[in-house]
């Protein structure tokens, strides 16, 4: 029988850091596993019915792994051995949706889903990034992730009167709130002139408005409205999802237009029944590879009007509407937990336990992931308490 | 001569006898037959016996007596001697034919070492012999000129390149009175003209030398357009790019798999065993995946075992950071360690000139590197205890 919704039970994340060097990805995975275990109580399933996790959703990427079908090496470490698992090679927030797709459609009513991805394993995260790209056209130009979100940055700045001052305030801000975060990666309080005079990287992103090379591993137990009562008392609800792609080559598209985050939001806010966007999260998780994505994502999503990223700042709309608690991925996520982790840092508020930096009363909150450069992909996802009153 | 694969029939026959191994070929008295079809085929007779080879070229169709008879085009034999091609499959698909004792035949890998054909270069003759099609017109207007070409060493020669009316033409040998002259050595020329060799630096050193013009010989390189080499462009269009993608690596070992590599170092094979059920793993890991437990109490197992199963390759995968195929054919073993039991096995290599004596249940021990870092073959491979 299949549940008609499916709620996230238990979250845990391995503190990120710049280079977890002293451990094998296998190892990271575990030590996320073992508090979800802790946390809920759930088992392994040994023999059909006896209500132990079955099914496994893991996010990784070959080549940052450097290994073909990157899943495989995990297998042990995420109790895949003898059951069933299926790997999301994008960003970690669409293993979410695959998760719930598995429970709503009834093929299982618990998922354990763990993501992982140490960017210091390769000398260089953008020869990786690079390798996205084609090999005739955009490899030889040399694009990476941060070449691409460059000029992302450059035509959206113009467009919504964003300047080099208002990416300081947003990496001085993002700062502020990683000191609160125990698992974020960097949380060294910067100064606005430290930002301002910080080396152009990739004009106009200085090396501070980009976030730091970071591993990490995050895990969750996702369970149907049936099952959720044995695992916890503080279920999160996941009640809207959308996904939408943007073109491959850059030439294509406009790449200040927003239109595929616009239109993951819209899918999202359909399914969760939210009409004004502005009004109706106490908060929101926006996936900042780069400091001018938090005003281009908080237009997309609906939280500052179109065009108006600049004054939305200057307003103090990013501490008005709650953007970012957790630090944001400027604060440091791999780059295939991006989106999850923010996700993560969502329940983690939805259940209280957030601590110094928890957001009071929050009942409902958006979380966007990225998938290649420039917002690519783009996927939104609502979640919500028992007091958001469905 | 034909060429197949970069190499020819010819020259796969000519290195046979220099890639016996005797080891491989103990009591063997066979005498092979190839009847190789087709441009640059031929037929070929191969003794063994004694522990040596002897490879022959035949005038004509009479073999003689022979054990085994194999028959394929120039095509086919090239393929399959440098791996390009599957033997198997040639077999099945009749390409390749055996007659006789065609077990001789299954035996020959054993009995030589793979054929590596000669990496070849781009020679000056080569990039000359496109001189006229690079050649640029529109920037030699009404140029009239000969460029000698006097190249020494490997590959080398003598050309001139005769620049008159807007065209060029290339001619063996050096004209008399020529406007300049490029002396240099031929493999210094082929690296000036990819670019690998800095033409001021070479000019500097003494290893290229201009004679005659000089005000010419600054103009020289302008005239034609750059060369290509050859396997950069094939064509106008369905074009193949060969590229390597190479991102540097640093894989941790964590924990588990740190310990086992020490203690190759310090001649000890060390599994983990799982507190839940007991289970070995060599080499050790963090995690039991049938219990889904942490696993990390070591216990020391072997060094000596059992084989439970050999594996010989004959086509090797090329290793990756090398780009080399390995020597084959070599031998892997699943080898189940003093202490083990069940597929608690550890898989390594087989020394490789007693490959033939091995079989499942021999007793088998490690042999160790001298200089021991902490690195698989610090286990050269395993050898039969006697």
């Amino acid at each position: 029988m299949s549940a008609k919704r499916a709620a996230i039970c238990a979250v845990a994340q391995l503190p990120f850091e710049k280079a977890i060097w002293h451990k094998r990805i296998q190892e990271m995975c575990f030590d996320v596993v073992e508090p979800v275990l802790e946390q809920t109580g759930v088992k392994f399933c040994k023999k059909p019915g006896d209500g132990g996790i079955r099914s496994i959703v893991t996010v990784s990427d070959d080549v940052f792994d450097a290994r073909t079908i990157s899943n495989n090496a995990i297998q042990d470490a995420v109790g895949a051995h003898n059951r069933g698992e299926d790997k999301v090679a994008m960003d970690g927030i669409n293993a979410i949706a695959y998760a719930v797709s598995c429970i709503l459609s009834g093929h299982d009513d618990l998922i354990l889903l763990v993501g992982h991805c140490k960017e210091s394993q390769a000398e260089s995260r953008n020869m990786c990034t690079n390798l996205a790209f084609d090999p005739f056209y955009l490899r030889p130009l040399g694009l990476d992730f941060e070449t691409l979100n460059a000029l992302q940055a450059r035509d959206y700045m113009a467009k919504s009167g964003v300047t080099d001052e208002h990416l300081a305030k947003v990496v001085v801000r993002s700062r502020r709130n990683a000191a609160k975060n125990p698992v974020a990666n960097a949380r060294d309080e910067v100064t606005m002139e430290e930002v301002m005079n910080s080396p152009m990287a990739y004009d106009p992103l200085r090396e501070l408005h980009i976030y730091p090379q970071s591993d990490g591993a995050i895990a969750m137990l996702i369970a149907g409205e049936d099952r959720v009562k044995e695992f916890t008392g503080k279920p999160v609800w996941v009640s809207g999802f959308g996904n939408c792609m943007d073109s491959y080559f850059p030439g294509d598209k406009d790449l200040a237009s927003n239109f595929p985050l616009k239109k993951a939001a819209k899918l999202a806010y359909r399914m969760a029944g939210v009409t004004d966007p502005a009004k109706e999260f106490d908060f929101a998780e926006l996936n900042d590879a780069a400091a001018y994505q938090l005003p281009m994502w908080a237009e997309g999503v609906g939280l500052c009007a179109d065009g108006a990223g600049g004054e939305w700042i200057d307003g103090g709309g990013m501490e008005k509407m709650n953007v970012n608690p957790s630090g944001g991925m400027l604060a440091g996520n791999p780059i295939m937990l991006g989106g999850l982790a923010r996700a993560a840092e969502l329940v983690i508020q939805l259940r209280g336990d957030a601590g110094e930096r928890q957001v009071a009363g929050a009942r409902r909150g958006v979380a966007n992931g990225t998938t290649g450069a420039a917002g690519q992909l783009q996927s939104v996802l609502v979640l919500e308490n028992d007091r958001a009153g469905r | 001569m034909a060429e197949y694969f970069g190499t020819t029939v010819e020259d796969i026959f000519r290195t046979q006898d220099s890639r016996f191994r005797p080891e491989g070929a103990e009591g063997v008295d066979v005498v092979v037959a190839y009847n190789i079809s087709g441009a640059g085929g031929g037929r070929w007779k191969l003794t063994v016996k004694d522990g040596a080879s002897k490879t022959e070229k035949l005038k004509d169709d009479d073999f003689g007596g022979f054990t085994a008879k194999m028959s394929a085009d120039a095509e086919t034999f090239v393929g399959v001697a440098v791996g390009q091609l599957d033997g198997a499959a040639m077999f099945t698909s009749g390409k390749l034919k055996g007659e006789g004792d065609m077990s001789v035949l299954m035996k020959l890998p054993m009995m030589f070492t793979k054929y590596m054909p000669p990496k070849k270069g781009i020679t000056a003759a080569d990039i000359l012999a496109t001189a006229v099609e690079r050649f640029r017109p529109d920037m030699a207007g009404d140029l009239d000129i000969t460029v000698g070409y006097k190249l020494s060493g490997e590959g080398g020669g003598e050309w001139t390149a005769v620049i008159k009316d807007g065209k060029c033409a290339l001619e063996e040998g050096l004209r008399d009175g020529l406007t300049v002259t490029n002396i240099a050595s031929a493999s210094d020329y082929v690296d000036l003209m990819l670019g690998k060799l800095d033409p001021l630096v070479a000019i500097g050193a003494g290893r290229l030398q201009l004679k005659g013009d000089m005000e010419t010989a600054q103009k020289l390189p302008k005239l034609f357009s750059k060369f290509i080499p050859p396997e950069a462009s094939s064509g106008p269009e369905l074009i193949v790019l060969k590229k390597t993608i190479s991102v540097d690596m640093k894989y941790s070992t964590g924990r588990m798999m740190g310990k086992f590599l020490k203690g190759l170092k310090e001649k000890k094979i060390l599994a983990n065993k799982c507190p839940e059920c007991g289970r070995r793993q060599v080499p050790p890991r963090e995690i039991c995946a049938a219990c889904v437990c942490r696993a990390e109490e070591f216990v020391e197992v072997g060094p000596e075992g059992v084989i439970t199963m050999i594996e010989y390759v004959y086509y090797a995968s090329p290793d990756p950071l090398t780009g080399e195929t390995r020597e084959t054919p070599y031998g892997v073993a699943i080898i189940l360690l003093d202490g083990c039991e069940g597929n608690e096995t550890m898989w390594h290599l087989l020394k490789s000139d007693e490959l033939d004596s091995f079989k499942r249940g021999d007793r088998i021990r490690p042999v160790w590197a001298e200089e021991r870092t902490g690195n698989l073959f610090d286990i050269k491979y395993f050898e039969k205890v006697r």
